[in-house]
């Protein structure tokens, strides 16, 4: 493998069925529009490696069905992700309004609490939009999340979804670092020592 | 200087003097670093607050340099300060007296409770130390100190720096220290005395007077007035009358007849000795003036109860032994332990010796494919009554580990169901006793990934934390363990829910064991729905009233059980202990079924040979949908749960799926794996909905991939045409395949896709493996949780305010730790550490309330003040008294110290007794002598003095300079310290 990869991280993928999730994902990684992708089975899984601010991150993306039915696998697939790309179809009401179910389900299942969320309003070549970019704005900024809008088919806003998330999972400390490199945190010291010589010369009289 | 020489050993050794190059460069160096570190030239900072050597804080900066090779290091020390605006002032500065020379003399920080020793000396916010690096080293001849101090001085002189510079000298625990600062046309000399033994005419104020005089060497006469501060600490040790409130733990309570269950689930608290050593008093005249007060060899104006500040330190007990710690720490230790149980309790305890079936050598293969043991009701006795027989058979006449009261007691608290005659029913015993289950604290496992506080791992943990404190250790904690799986096992075989467990799937978000437990507990489910199922269709009478209606649960809320149904569908193959793969999924039919049956042959309409087909496996009818090519309802099947899954399981199952790489075929290949849930869903809609085409299934499946359209057809009416998506439409694409493949087989009849006796077995196999060290590791974080619970909780009766600001961040730090699959022992130790740390705290604060007796205290406004006072003494290093010795908390104190005294008095009648020469000797010592029998205080053990004045040095005709000399006496040694200016510009 490479050895300036900095970093592997983990990323998600949901949302409402058909709304692109399969689609931004193969944009991102190969760089095509496949009209002809299948409903995605469960989960799928992807790897791309990219480097934001000259670090290198390898990037397993894990891609997961918005079928009802398949939804009750997927959950397990929330566990040590480090991003959750959260998807709707911009030209689609009906998948922004259930993004408060998709977050009440990452709220549930997700095992960290600062894992970085993004949201992408997604198939905004269209012309039937249902969804304006304000309120999709609206609903990142009130559920803290970053927002971009995209298309899978013309490219636009994809590669640009993917570095800001990997950026922010790495500027998010304690996030991206594996057990090893995680640093202890220093807990404030109540504790003082008393007398003796070793106390570099802080001391009380006795 | 020094005043004791000591022999000449070698330290660091310069080889030439003559050429000087060596200290040349030493002085260089010196110069170098004062330059580097802005510290030429005069920078005059505000002056000093009253306090802000306490409350501000304080940096140093260090670099290393040597002379020859022996290495020093230089440090700066300084007061962190807002710079001040120098703009303009520049010239008036110019001529200025340095700062630390004028800090000499600011009285707004005697004394201060916690300082650099430099700093409590001389007062100085700023100053640089040279001193050996090594801890080890030390300089020690006379020639080398002067040396060392020529080198400061030369260092100064040439780089202009006014802030004072030491150089550490003789060993470093004797914190011995010469320096200088230098101004323009002036220099400050800090010359120091350290003494082992006291000269009796320094250990009152008139005698230290007459040596600063001398010292100073004033021309002038008269004198002017010199400034005197002086403290006077006091140690109280003797609490004797205030016995520590703390109850040793009574063990033999815990074993005897009665313990309750509660018992077990509870964590001890508190600190087994006094957290709360010492008590300093000090008691300080901050401002007098020579002549105002007589304190000589003879006689002492200086009464502690008139002293004007009293302030209070307390001195707590390094390390005390705390309970709650304790039994956390054993339990961690554990974890370390590399015996197996096996190993522990003699070996094969694990063979099942209730059959009775006497071949050894099976034991083993016997886990794998069990049979069910004929135990039809479970009572605790019967089950202590076995596993004591089986340890017995193999270790001999050995008592067991763990007695009969304990085990039952322990087992009927984390199996209650057990002891009701009633069945035994999972649903039923989890109780909410302590926390709501909204609340932080009972959702506190989700960040520790632990088990929620009503679980039965938690309560295990707390379990085996106990019995491995009280009961029997290790081996006591095999012992209970062994029980614990029996127990399970038993459960599986007679089809008895574990309690204390939620329902549904593992939940991923507690730790490996709780979702192992509620794996066997879903197992246990679905195995006993099948049995229920085949028992209600043989017309066998259900003897556990209550359990059918759970199995219908099961199935969703909208299944409805039918005890009439499903007769002569029961094959032999839904025998439990068949081999499992031809085993079906069952689930028992519902009354839609048995309806659509008898309607669905009446009607006519969509492909004949569909009709003829009997619809089978309906949930109920999908809204107002109709199949598209008969017109007949759709109807949602029954179809299979999908496979409950544990964390390890998953990381598995997701590691072969990423292993098939990303390639199209890999992703094929992927799809189909996991497409089993798919077909079966398919074949079940296909057997509710005889004449279904896959565009109805994917009208309920994949709503959006169907595709509506209002179009008018050739009548000019508006309809509705539908089609599948593009996607869906694709030839070939894995749904149309699965469609194709999908034979209409309702889910009961297909083959399970989650094989409950494999998974079940699978999860007693690793059950019975686990190691107590592997299981404290299960579990560390459950014990983790309930300490820091009992921590919150005992805080919250102390209300201390810096001690929930700790559990805070043990809380965050923990979650952190937690959360990594293998957290490293040391950041476990850390959190365990931090703990007990917190609950050293809370039984300082405890003891100490104790000692003010602030619950004693009647008046509302007074025990306010009292509490408060008690709580800073916990948080800040020294407390004012309000009131010195006239004030309430004064008064309490100087009681305790008389009470002390009483104590001391009557020992020393005892002493009395003694050898003369002993007597004699305690006479002679002035501070004894000197010290008045029947005083309410004991001698001092420090006595502080600082005197100040400012006179012309050396010349009546010099500049006045700041004088200072500060001297303090403790039983172990007599420092003087001071700093004498001189004006150097007519010299
Ligand atoms: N015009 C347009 N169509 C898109 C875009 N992204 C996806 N699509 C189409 O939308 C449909 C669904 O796309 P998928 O990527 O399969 O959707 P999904 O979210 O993965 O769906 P599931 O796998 O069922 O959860 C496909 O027919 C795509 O061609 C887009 O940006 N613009
Ligand atoms: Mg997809």
């Amino acid at each position: 493998m490479d050895e300036d990869v900095l970093t592997t991280l983990k990323i998600l993928i949901i949302g409402e069925s058909g709304v692109g999730k399969s689609s931004l994902l193969l944009r991102f990684t190969d760089d095509t529009f496949d009209p002809e992708l299948a409903a995605t089975i469960g989960v799928d899984f992807k790897v791309k490696t990219i480097s934001v601010d000259g670090n290198k991150a390898k990037l397993a993306i894990w891609d997961t069905a918005g079928q009802e039915r398949f939804r009750t696998l997927t959950p397990s697939y929330y566990r040590g992700a480090q991003g959750v790309i959260l998807v709707y179809d911009v030209t689609r009401r009906d998948t922004f309004v259930k993004l408060d179910n998709w977050l009440n389900e990452l709220e549930t299942y997700c095992t960290r609490n600062d894992i970085v969320n993004m949201l992408v309003g997604n198939k905004i070549d269209k012309e039937n939009r249902e969804v304006d970019r304000n309120e999709g704005l609206k609903f990142a900024r009130k559920h803290s999340m970053l927002f971009i809008e995209a298309s899978a088919k013309t490219c636009d806003g994809v590669q640009c979804a993917f570095e800001e998330l990997v950026e922010k999972i790495i500027q998010t400390p304690g996030l991206w670092e594996s057990e090893n490199q995680n640093k202890g945190v220093k807990l404030s010291h109540m504790e003082e020592s008393h007398g003796g010589g070793a106390c570099g010369g802080y001391c009380s009289v006795l | 200087m020094a005043a004791d020489s000591e022999p000449e050993s070698e330290v660091f050794e310069i080889t030439d003097f003559t050429t000087a190059s060596e200290w040349e460069r030493f002085i260089s160096k010196v110069e170098e670093v004062l330059n580097d570190w802005k510290l030429i030239g005069n920078s005059l900072g505000r002056p000093l607050e009253k306090g802000i050597f306490t409350s501000g804080t304080w940096e140093e900066k260090s670099d290393e340099i040597s002379f020859a090779d022996f290495k020093f290091s230089v440090t700066h020390h300084y007061l962190v300060q807002e710079s001040v605006d120098k703009e303009g002032k520049d010239e008036i500065l110019e001529d200025a007296i340095p700062q630390s020379m004028q800090d000499l003399l600011c009285m707004n920080n005697d004394f201060p409770p916690r300082a650099h020793c430099l700093v409590r000396w001389y007062g100085l916010r700023e100053f640089v130390v040279i001193a050996p690096a090594a801890h080890s080293d030390a300089v020690l001849s006379e020639s080398k100190c002067n040396l060392l101090l020529s080198s400061v001085s030369i260092a100064l002189g040439n780089t202009g720096c006014q802030v004072p510079l030491f150089v550490q000298i003789h060993h470093k625990w004797r914190r011995m220290y010469v320096g200088e600062c230098q101004g323009p046309g002036i220099r400050t000399d800090f010359e120091m005395v350290h003494l082992r033994k006291v000269p009796n005419q320094y250990t009152h104020l008139s005698g230290l007077l007459d040596i600063f005089k001398s010292k100073i060497g004033c021309p002038l006469t008269p004198l002017p007035p010199v400034s005197i501060a002086i403290r006077f600490t006091y140690v109280l040790q003797d609490w004797q009358q205030y016995f520590w409130p703390q109850q040793p733990p009574d063990i033999d309570a815990l074993v005897g007849g009665e313990v309750g269950g509660l018992e077990f689930g509870k964590l001890p608290f508190g600190a087994c000795e006094d957290p709360i050593s010492e008590l300093h008093l000090a008691t300080t005249w901050p401002h007098l003036t020579e002549g105002i007060i007589v304190d000589n060899d003879v006689y002492s104006d200086l009464d502690p109860i008139q002293a004007p500040h009293w302030s209070v330190r307390v001195r707590k007990a390094d390390n005390p032994q705390c309970l709650l710690g304790d039994f956390v720490t054993e339990f961690f230790k554990i974890c370390r332990r590399k015996e197996s149980t096996d190993e522990i309790l003699g070996r094969s305890t694990f063979e099942e010796e209730g059959r009775e079936i006497a071949d050894i050598t099976h034991a083993l293969s016997k886990l794998t494919e069990p049979t069910p043991v004929p135990i039809h009701k479970l009572s605790v006795s019967n089950m202590v009554h076995t596993a004591k027989k089986k340890i017995r058979k193999h270790r001999g006449l050995e008592e067991s580990p763990l007695n009969n009261d304990v085990l039952n007691t322990i087992l009927l608290f984390l199996f209650p169901d057990a002891a009701s005659e009633k069945t035994l029913d999972g649903t039923t015993s989890i109780d909410n006793s302590n926390l709501p289950s909204e609340s932080e604290d009972y959702n506190l496992y989700n960040q520790f990934k632990s088990a929620p506080s009503d679980s039965l791992t938690y309560k295990l943990a707390l379990c085996l934390c106990m019995i491995n404190f009280y009961h029997g250790g290790l081996k006591g904690v095999a012992h209970l363990w062994q029980e614990f799986v029996l127990e399970m096992r038993f459960r599986w075989e007679n089809n008895f829910l574990i309690p204390g467990l939620t329902g549904g799937p593992p939940d991923l978000r507690c730790c490996l064991l709780h979702q192992k437990l509620q794996m066997l507990n879903c197992c246990i489910e679905r195995k006993k729905a099948r049995d229920e199922g085949k028992k209600t269709s043989d017309n066998i009478t259900n003897t556990y009233p209550g359990d059918v209606g759970k199995a219908a649960d099961l199935l969703g809320p909208d299944h409805r059980k039918d005890t009439d149904k499903e007769k002569g569908e029961v094959g032999k193959s839904w025998d439990s202990w068949s081999d499992s793969d031809e085993e079906f999924f069952e689930c028992l039919s519902d009354t839609e079924e048995l309806k659509g049956n008898g309607q669905e042959s009446g009607k006519k309409g969509g492909p004949k040979e569909m009709v003829n087909l009997k619809p089978e496996g309906r949930l109920h009818q999908h809204g107002r949908l109709t199949l598209l090519h008969n017109g007949e309802p759709l109807y949602i099947p029954v179809t299979q749960e999908p496979a409950p899954m544990t964390e390890d399981l998953l990381e598995e199952q997701s590691e072969v799926l990423a292993k098939l790489g990303t390639s199209a075929e890999g992703a094929h290949l992927r799809a189909r794996m996991q497409s089993a849930c798919l077909l079966s869903d398919m074949e079940s809609f296909k057997a509710a909905n005889p004449g279904c085409i896959l565009e109805d299934f994917v009208r309920w499946y994949s709503p959006r991939d169907y595709i509506e359209e209002e179009v008018i057809d050739e009548k000019g009416d508006v309809i509705l045409k539908g089609e599948l998506s593009a996607r869906m439409k694709i030839p070939s694409n894995m749904w149309v395949e699965a469609w194709e493949t999908a034979k209409p087989i309702p889910a009961r009849r297909q083959r399970r896709l989650f094989d409950d006796t494999r998974e079940a077995e699978k999860v007693l196999h690793y059950l019975a493996f686990q190691k107590p060290a592997d299981l404290a590791r299960h579990l560390l974080p459950c014990v983790i949780h309930a300490a820091v619970l009992k921590v919150k909780e005992e805080e919250s009766l102390e209300n201390i305010s810096s001690v929930k600001k700790i559990i805070k961040q043990i809380i965050s730090h923990s979650s952190k730790v937690l959360h990594f699959p293998n957290p490293e022992d040391k950041k476990l130790e850390e959190i365990i550490h931090q703990i007990t740390n917190v609950e050293a705290i809370i039984a300082r604060a405890r003891s100490l309330k104790a000692k003010f007796g602030t619950e004693k205290c009647e008046q509302e406004e007074e025990k306010e003040d009292l509490e408060r006072f008690v709580s800073c003494l916990l948080e800040q290093p020294e407390v004012l008294v309000t009131g010195a010795g006239r004030g309430h908390a004064g008064r309490i104190i100087h009681k305790l110290f008389v009470n002390a005294q009483r104590l001391t008095e009557s020992s020393d009648e005892a002493a009395a007794m003694a050898p003369p020469e002993e007597e004699l000797k305690r006479v002679g010592c002035p501070e004894e002598r000197r010290h008045n029998p029947v005083s309410d205080f004991p001698a001092p053990a420090g006595r502080e003095l600082i005197l100040r004045t400012t006179v012309p040095r050396p010349a009546p005709y010099s500049k006045a300079l700041p004088q200072r000399m500060y001297s303090v006496l403790t039983k172990e040694d007599f420092r003087l310290a001071g700093a004498f200016s001189s004006d150097t510009s007519f010299f």
